[in-house]
């Protein structure tokens, strides 16, 4: 008669002598091994200098209650945080315990600025020692600053290549991340540091800035790195979900250890891939800097008219033909000031021509990711009933933009262009534009002639006015900064992926933890993956028997 | 503090004998609890401990603790549950200790943190367990009958619900029982149904008559609420002389039992006396049964969802044909003649069961002395509760163990104990609290439950627990014993003691540890065993090389018997604290963020849709759906923005009556809440 255990499947393993835990840090007090743990490490005396030279990595987290403690105190952030557009100086902030060390890191170890001063230093790359540029930093020590944290300012030229030096030189220092959207704001409130006037406010701007980095994400994720990371994030679940079923299946059922040896290589492949991407030199089209308009609405409306007459020269081809534009046009404007990435797109309408019906789905694809939509409407259309005018382009609108949960947020972003007043007659232009400056519930609407010029000015008013606001949100068409959000989180999934392996044989519990920390990672690119997700998995590869 | 000023309040009740003088008497109590099963005891005890006079109602004092359908306790997951529940000063553990045949720890080889404690049990000896603990429990009074209606009057306009339950009217006396709170823990037992083959009958368990309609009907007319139905079932039971146990495999429990119960000194088996339990596996015969029998299976055919997780043998065959499916046989008992085949619940009729047994080898003379039957019965959709598992439409009700929608002894413990802290602390005036799901898997599981509710039954795994590394079945004492002396309330002194010299000593002797601190050549010389490696550099402490996979405590004590030799007592729980406490640490501070963002409640009465806040209307929607109870629940809600929650942040730290209460929160002075704040605070955090 066999004698088995109900733990024997595994038992071999466990004398397979793995590597100790090498990552152990003796700091921190015992607090009752996970009830106790919850109390931060209390306030700290606020010696500047001290705090510059040696306590970079302390934390200031506190165990009052919120309005004294930022939340996640411990991760240091930094951030782009001047608008673009044609400016000379660019501010890049940091905030969190190890800005005394990037700030050490970027400008050297001596002379560290007075507080609050502006002291002029040779910036450059922590690893490779290249200037990168000569400008003025502060540091300001909490709980005198912004975020209420210490926190340091590098005000450097405004050139992308300085400016995403700075941020990758920054990336590149052990404890800081690029700062989520809005994240220095909500420090900052946490720290009680915002008044509740500005509180008001600050909620709109966060939703901005998720926004705009929603946007920015999409179009980034456009094409085959989505694929890839979706294919990772696919691969990565999978794995966690054996582990799970594993952890909490094994004994019982029948779930071979070769589910285990599978994880083991899905996990070394992942590592291989992952490294070989971040090592890669190509990445990809480079995405130009700019906020993204775009040209939308139905074929003939005068969608390339509007975008010749923007630029001022026939960068599109216009014909009284309905469909003519057939693939996106773009074009890089300066519109007073702010860099503008402009895009004419085909025409939205039913066809049966294999070719328009590519252009008609690229148009759409274009509208999910822009910043600001100019919906175009041929004006000679509109029902000589003004009261109608509001249901007939609420139609255009609707048949435009992004339906489902971004319809309301789409309507923020869009501005409704009349084209081609000039062939109505002179008493209508002037009745409906009226009407239309009663704000009748719509998007900002202009009516002019894009043949004449006619109404040209106030549509430009009103384009700037909202470029403006666009391109004060420092997260808005900055690329370069999203991929370096992007790197940030691969990278943290590679090191957690380490933790699998370095664990597989000593204790899975920590094992699985690692991936679960690398899915978190991979997550805050292509979304979360919950609890309930892994389950699903489990029971739709495993016979769970009791 | 708060548990002594409760255990020596004055007894305001009528003495118990009154209970039985005559029919229709209007009698009172502090918290009734209807229901015997282990949701109902644990809330009856555990009602009791926090100072509350409780009836425990029950249609048969026999069937109290009784195991309705597996033989066993604990496991990956379930244990960790047996583990908190013992910490909160609950009966399911000592039970377990006392009426345990078989003990083993499942997942040995995976890491402390998903370690398994698991026991087979005898019957007979568990409810003798369970009902001695009642019977003779000060301030609990046990009665026989069954619950007709519940009682409704006006709500109370100052607390958050539609309606205040009074108390319940008993079927057959129609005696009226008034109470601040009642407990409701029926089970399987809310319009239950039976099933065997083609035929249906009412009840909830075989055997026991099925209990009033009554109830269903308070619950769902005259209260409102939204009920599902779900279903489930048990194996047949079969003679243990009629199984051909050489062609099974044998399964050996642990050699030194590991007790369930932080305060038992061992378990009451002898080790050499333990039980052991039984493999075997379908065969193909047994897949061809299942077909030959669907259309005389009514139970299989209807497509009200049963378990994922143990399922019946229909549907283990029918999602993966063609496979070997493993089937365990269990001892029902140190006197008992039968098995129990865990694995193979089915509904099929009594003589295609026993067809179906004997297509296995092992069992090809098997007889049974009960057969399987599947049961579908009505839950409270979770919901609808607050984590206090108060519901949230009626003051005074609260609901745990299978009306709620979870399966297994455990879990209904788990909401047990919750429900009867938070009842008797409402009888006795005290502010509701909740747990954190970063502190236990019960608030795990209670948040799982009122946060998301169900579409299955509800079980306990270790991968629902984001915090698992921290949550181990081995500090549950240090996590919940000292809050629920301090915070709750429910603890005894004796267990609060034992629980205050285990972390005392923890703490010196992990001081002790760090405290040794040698070159990596020197622990070369001192602990070859270690092998610490020689490109190591700098100096490391006793409690890093303690971290070692080969080292245990013992060898450091030996090797250091001065400073570590008082501390060996410690050994096990001192190498996991080691191995564990570096990711401990890194946790922490998610941790910190989901408390902080936990223990800022929202307002229940608040309403959503015209809140003067800027949000949008799908996040208005979505937050009138759902009423999160804190705002990290509300933050884990899918489709809630980082600016929605920042609006919401703003609007309760700008009411200065809610701010008050958010800072009581931290520090919680129950005595001086009043009742106003308490409106908009359903469930204070036990503090951290």
């Amino acid at each position: 008669m066999a004698v088995r255990r109900r733990d024997a499947a595994a038992n071999e393993r466990a004398s397979t002598a793995g590597s100790p835990c090498g990552k152990c840090c003796g700091r921190g007090v015992f607090t009752s091994g996970g009830s106790g743990p919850i109390r931060g490490s209390g306030g700290c005396a606020s010696d500047e200098m001290s705090a510059f030279l040696g306590g970079a990595l302390r934390s200031r987290a506190s165990h009052r209650l919120w309005s004294s403690a930022p939340l996640c105190a411990t991760d240091t952030i930094f951030a782009l945080s001047s608008g673009q557009g044609k400016c000379g100086v660019a501010v890049v902030r940091v905030s969190g315990p190890a800005s005394a060390l990037a700030l050490r890191g970027l400008t050297g170890p001596d002379r560290p600025p007075a507080p609050r001063t502006a002291a002029l230093r040779s910036i450059f790359h922590p690893q490779s020692k290249e200037i990168l540029d000569r400008g003025l930093v502060f540091w300001f020590p909490g709980p005198h600053s912004f975020t209420g944290e210490d926190s340091a300012e590098f005000h450097v030229h405004g050139g992308p290549a300085v400016v995403s030096g700075v941020l990758d030189a920054l990336g590149s220092l052990p404890g800081l991340r690029p700062a989520e959207a809005g994240e220095f704001t909500r420090r900052a409130f946490h720290a009680g540091k915002l008044g509740l006037t500005e509180v008001e406010g600050l909620g709109d701007l966060i939703h901005a800035e998720t926004e705009a980095q929603r946007r920015q994400a999409l179009r980034q994720m456009a094409g085959d790195l989505a694929q890839l990371y979706r294919d990772w994030s696919q691969r990565l679940t999978q794995c966690l979900a054996h582990v799970e079923a594993f952890i909490d299946f094994g004994e019982d059922d029948l779930i071979e250890d070769g589910v285990l040896d599978q994880v083991d290589n899905s996990v070394a492949q992942l590592q291989t891939e992952i490294t070989c991407h971040l090592h890669d030199g190509r990445k990809g089209e480079r995405l130009r800097s700019g906020v993204q308009v775009v040209i939308a609405g139905e074929t003939n409306a005068g969608k390339s008219s509007l975008l010749n007459l923007l630029c001022r020269r026939p960068a599109a081809i216009v014909s009284p033909i309905a469909g003519t534009t057939r693939d996106v046009v773009e074009t890089c404007l300066d519109i007073g000031g702010f860099p503008v990435l402009l895009s004419d797109t085909a025409g939205l309408r039913e066809t049966a021509d294999a070719v328009e019906q590519e252009g008609v789905r690229r148009a759409r694809e274009k509208v999910e990711q822009a910043d600001l939509t100019l919906v175009v409407v041929d004006a000679t259309q509109l029902p000589t009933d003004p009261l109608q005018v509001p249901v007939f382009l609420g139609a255009h609108l609707l048949a435009v933009l992004p339906h489902g949960v971004g319809l309301e947020e789409s309507l923020r972003h869009c501005i409704l262009v009349l084209n081609k007043s000039d062939l109505l007659p002179v008493e209508q232009v002037e009745k409906t534009q009226t009407f239309l400056n009663k704000n009748p519930g719509l998007p900002p609407a202009s009516l002019l002639s894009c043949h004449t010029s006619h109404g040209l000015e106030n549509f430009m008013t009103s384009l700037q006015s909202r470029l403006s606001s666009l391109c004060g949100d420092p997260l808005a068409g900055t690329p370069s900064l999203t991929q370096a959000r992007h790197r940030a989180h691969l990278h943290e999934c590679f090191q957690a992926l380490g933790q699998y392996q370095q664990y597989r044989d000593v204790d899975l519990a920590l094992a699985a933890e690692g991936v679960r920390l690398a899915l978190t990672g991979l997550g805050r690119i292509t979304g979360k993956v919950g609890a309930e997700e892994i389950l699903d998995i489990i029971f739709r590869d495993f016979c769970i028997g009791k | 503090m708060l548990a002594r000023r409760v255990l020596n309040r004055p007894r305001s009740l009528a003495s118990p004998s009154s209970w039985a003088a005559s029919a229709r008497t209007v009698t009172a109590c502090d918290v009734i609890v209807v229901g015997g099963g282990h949701a109902g005891t644990e809330a009856a005890a555990a009602a009791t401990r926090v100072g509350a006079e409780t009836l425990l109602v029950t249609q048969k004092i026999q069937t109290i603790g009784a195991l309705s359908c597996n033989p066993s306790l604990g496991g990956v997951g379930k244990g960790q549950l047996v583990r908190e529940v013992d910490a909160l000063d609950g009966l399911m553990g000592r039970a377990g200790d006392w009426a345990g045949v078989h003990f083993s720890i499942l997942n040995r080889s995976k890491g402390p943190a998903v370690w398994g404690p698991r026991a087979q049990l005898d019957r007979p000896r568990y409810r003798q367990f369970i009902q001695a603990e009642l019977l003779s429990m000060p301030r609990l009074t046990v009665v026989e009958g069954s619950v007709e209606e519940l009682l409704v009057s006006e709500p109370d306009p100052e607390k958050p619900g539609k309606h205040r339950v009074t108390g319940v009217r008993m079927a057959d006396t129609g005696r009226i029982i008034l109470a601040r709170s009642v407990v409701l823990t029926t089970g399987t037992f809310l319009s239950g149904s039976l099933f065997m083959g083609q035929t249906t009958s009412p009840g909830g368990r075989m055997g026991d008559p099925p209990s009033g309609s009554g109830l269903s009907r308070s619950l769902k007319e005259v209260l409102g609420l939204r009920l599902g139905r779900l279903r489930t079932g048990t194996p047949p039971r079969i003679f243990k002389r009629s199984v051909d146990l050489s062609l099974a495999q044998l399964q050996l429990p642990d050699q030194r039992p590991t007790p369930f119960s932080f305060i038992s000194n061992g378990t009451h088996c002898k080790p050499e006396e333990q039980l052991p339990c039984y493999l075997i596996n379908t065969t193909p015969g047994v897949e061809r049964v299942v077909r030959e029998s669907l259309h005389l299976n009514s139970h299989i055919q209807q497509d009200t969802r049963g378990p994922r997780y143990c399922p019946s043998i229909e549907s283990r065959v029918l999602r993966f044909p063609g496979r070997q499916h493993q089937v365990w046989l269990e001892p029902e008992g140190l006197t008992s003649d039968l098995l129990y085949p865990q694995g193979l619940s089915m509904t099929m009729p009594p003589d295609l069961q026993v067809r179906l047994l004997r297509e296995i080898p092992a069992l090809r003379k098997a007889e049974i002395q009960a057969p399987g039957y599947g049961v579908q019965y009505d839950f409270v959709c979770p919901t609808q509760l607050f984590p206090s598992l108060e519901v949230r439409s009626a003051q005074g009700l609260f609901l745990a163990g299978q009306i709620n929608g979870t399966t297994g002894y455990e879990e209904a413990a788990a909401q047990g104990v919750w429900a009867g802290v938070s009842a008797g602390r409402r009888a006795l005036s005290l502010p509701p609290l909740s747990l954190s799901r970063t502190q236990s898997y019960i608030g795990v599981l209670i948040d799982d439950l009122v946060g998301r509710g169900i579409t299955e039954p509800y079980r306990m795994f270790t991968s629902r627990a984001e915090f698992r590394t921290s949550l181990r079945p081995d500090n549950a004492d240090l996590r919940l014993t000292l809050k629920g002396y301090c915070d709750i309330g429910c603890v005894s002194p004796r267990r609060y003691e034992e629980a205050v010299r285990m972390k005392a000593g923890l703490s010196e002797a992990l001081s002790a540890l760090q405290d040794i601190t040698l070159s990596p050549t020197r622990w070369r010389e001192k602990l070859p065993q270690a092998a610490v490696s020689a490109n190591k550099s700098g100096i490391m402490s006793a409690e890093e090389v303690l971290q070692y996979k080969d080292v245990s405590f013992e060898m450091l004590a030996s090797a250091f018997p001065d400073v570590l030799g008082p501390y060996v007592e410690f050994a096990e729980r001192l190498k996991i604290e080691a191995m564990y406490r570096p990711h401990c640490e890194k946790q922490r501070r998610e941790i910190e963020r989901i408390l902080q963002e936990e223990s800022l409640s929202l307002p229940q009465d608040v309403d959503y849709l015209s809140l003067p806040v800027s949000l949008s209307q799908e996040v208005r929607e979505l937050l009138d759906r759902v009423r999160p109870a804190t705002l990290g629940a509300a933050s884990r809600l899918p489709g809630m923005t980082p600016a929605a929650i920042l609006h919401l942040l703003n609007y309760i730290t700008r009411t200065p009556q809610r701010d008050r209460s958010a800072e009581r929160s931290s520090t919680p002075d129950p005595q001086n809440l009043s009742d106003e704040s308490r409106d908009s605070f359903p469930c204070v955090p036990v503090s951290q």
